[in-house]
């Protein structure tokens, strides 16, 4: 889009003109002028590719369009009411809850839990530190497609591991099992949060710990009242996004066809909200039921955000910045 | 700390680091063996006769060639734009007053929050609508309008440096513009090299963005290895798939061993300060 860079090039010129005018401006006034040249990129780019999408979205939402004929009419609040007598919406959503109720907290969990035993002074903790968090640069693709090898049905090394134990194959990647593959796929992309903790383990003081210890502290007590306190917001912050992650999750798609029209030959266990969008979107072209479907989603990681903040604010523990700290 | 206790934890890590490379082993088995060895049950844990032909079969059957293009095309257009959009941004945050300040960086920092996909598909309605599907205008427009959280990186980074530098600078008559491209961009090099790894490692990684603005045949590697290889029968060629996914990760892996450090600052920051 290059209405971007000629809006950044307007702005730019009337600044350059006026420096011979310097002394007669009142410092303050430029000052602003330059400031808002300098963020006009973002703020121009956050309208045009974030809030004026969203608004689009939200009309769409009101119309019957299918994005081809050029008939879309007027249909209200039909496609929320829709929403609500969809049965594959509802499961779909409830689908998406389970798995981000399981795999949030179990990836926050195995993450610190590493996290602490890598926080101490053992030999070769740089090299287990880069082994474990290895996976998480996989790209998505990658990691979904080295799931399908592992649970493959004839070539994968599950049913292989299986098979030397005595026992029979399973067919992994259809229901009833496919969510647990989903599952491990996730998991295996723990090392993240990992270090995200493990930076915030070493934010804090050793004194604190060493103080309790001198006042005779056992590790678990100094685990839970100082640690896990000082750690609250590194937590928070990884549940709200690992949340907001979770909820518009799509790597079943990676994990079937890893095509956008393929939400098809997603298993029904791994059917989730955001494999439903894509449904409407690219399989029925009902974009005005999928914009209102995607308004809901956006409804529904707002509601959520906000209601764990509120929940949290009791429980998490925000120190005072020191000074000179950036 | 005891001798068992020490034992204990070499144990759970050792087991854990089995658990996080055997399937990156797994793929690199899978890509050596022949469709013969793939289809007998059960499976072998090394092929008996690697086939690395599979690999120039994994090139050929695809337009791996072309797709390898899309992909370095897009990550370097979303590499460079990205990374100067977001430290010019984060300039005028950190170093620049004005009335709106204060509103728009929480502005800022709230779109951190929001979820990506959900304005990414009625993006897409609107640049077809401007005619710039199938081509790299979208990834541009991106790139110009910067990352919430690399502006925030940087302007992190701005903010921690002297005051003195900018008012020497600006006795000399030099102005804003020239204070952030001479003084201050050279000095960011740490931010700079995060900021290009990560905005790499998202535009080589990402699968929805070009799925849904890309047609098949200029595409990325990315789409291309998610459903590229397979039969006339339309089943996966899984040998193929293996050495095609061990090729599109690899440049990931390499670029993290070189540069691990950096890769572990850009993400670790995220959360915390």
């Amino acid at each position: 889009m290059s209405s971007a860079l000629t809006e950044v090039r307007r702005t730019a010129a009337p600044a350059a003109v006026e420096r011979p005018a310097r002394g007669k401006k009142p410092p303050t006034l430029r000052k602003a002028r330059t400031f808002y040249l300098f963020v006009a990129p973002w703020i121009i780019g956050f309208v045009a590719l974030t809030v004026f999408p969203l608004g689009y979205a939200f009309w769409l939402s009101l119309t019957d369009s299918d994005g081809l004929s050029p008939k879309t009419h007027f249909v209200g609040f039909d496609n929320y009411i829709e929403i609500f007598h969809d049965p594959l919406t509802i499961s779909s959503l409830a689908k998406t809850g389970v798995f981000t109720l399981v795999t949030v907290p179990l990836g926050i969990l195995a993450g610190l839990l590493l996290a602490v035993i890598l926080n101490q002074p053992i030999k070769a903790r740089g090299l287990f530190r880069a082994l474990i968090y290895l996976p998480a640069v996989v790209p998505p693709v990658g990691a979904a497609l080295t799931f399908r090898l592992i649970f493959d049905r004839d070539a994968g090394a599950a049913n292989g591991i299986l098979s030397s134990l005595g026992l029979d194959p399973i067919t992994w990647l259809v229901d009833p099992n496919a969510r647990y593959v989903l599952y491990g796929l996730v998991m295996w992309g723990c090392g993240g949060s990992m270090i995200i903790s493990l930076a915030g383990l070493q934010d804090i003081p050793r004194e604190l710990q060493e103080a309790a210890q001198v006042d005779g502290a056992s590790y678990w007590q100094s685990f839970t009242r100082i640690t896990i306190p000082l750690l609250s917001p590194v937590i928070l912050f990884q549940i709200i996004t690992g949340v907001i992650g979770s909820l518009q999750s799509f790597a079943p798609l990676l994990l079937s066809s890893g095509s956008l029209s393929g939400a098809g030959t997603v298993p029904q266990g791994n059917y989730m909200y955001m494999i439903h969008v894509f449904a409407q979107y690219f399989s029925a072209s009902r974009f005005g039921y999928a914009s209102a479907m995607l308004w809901m989603l956006f409804a529904v990681i707002l509601l959520v955000t906000l209601v764990i903040i509120k929940v949290s604010a009791k429980t998490v523990f925000y120190t005072v910045e020191p000074e000179g700290k950036k | 700390m005891t001798r068992t206790y020490r034992w204990a934890l070499y144990i759970v890590l050792g087991a854990v680091v089995f658990a996080m490379l055997s399937p990156i082993y797994w793929l690199v088995q899978t890509s050596l063996k022949s469709p013969a060895e793939m289809a007998s049950f059960p499976p072998t844990w090394w092929p008996s006769h690697p086939q690395f032909s599979n690999y120039t079969d994994a090139i050929s059957k695809v337009n791996f060639i072309g797709a390898t293009q899309n992909s370095l095309t897009i990550a370097f257009i979303t590499t460079t734009l990205t990374t100067l959009s977001s430290a010019w941004v984060g300039f005028g945050f950190a170093r620049l007053t004005a009335p709106g300040k204060k509103q728009l960086f929480v502005i800022l920092l709230s779109t951190m929050m929001l979820p990506g996909i959900v304005t990414l598909v009625p993006t897409y309605l609107i640049f077809a609508k401007l005619h710039m599907v199938n081509t790299y205008w979208p990834w541009v427009a991106w790139g110009l309008g910067g990352s919430a959280f690399l502006i925030f990186l940087f302007r992190q980074f701005f903010a921690g440096i002297p005051r003195e530098m900018e008012e020497a600078a600006i006795i000399d008559g030099c102005g804003y513009v020239g204070i952030f491209w001479r003084i201050f961009l050279p000095q960011s090099w740490p931010v700079i090299a995060a900021s290009v790894i990560l905005s790499f490692t998202g535009a080589w990684g990402d699968f929805v963005g070009p799925a849904m603005f890309l047609s098949q045949d200029s595409t990325t590697l990315a789409v291309a290895m998610a459903s590229g290889y397979v039969n006339d029968k339309g089943l996966p060629m899984n040998n193929l798939v293996a050495a095609g996914a061990v090729m599109y990760v690899l440049p990931v892996l390499v670029l993290f061993m070189f540069m691990q450090r950096r890769f572990v600052s850009g993400f670790a920051t995220s959360g915390i300060k």
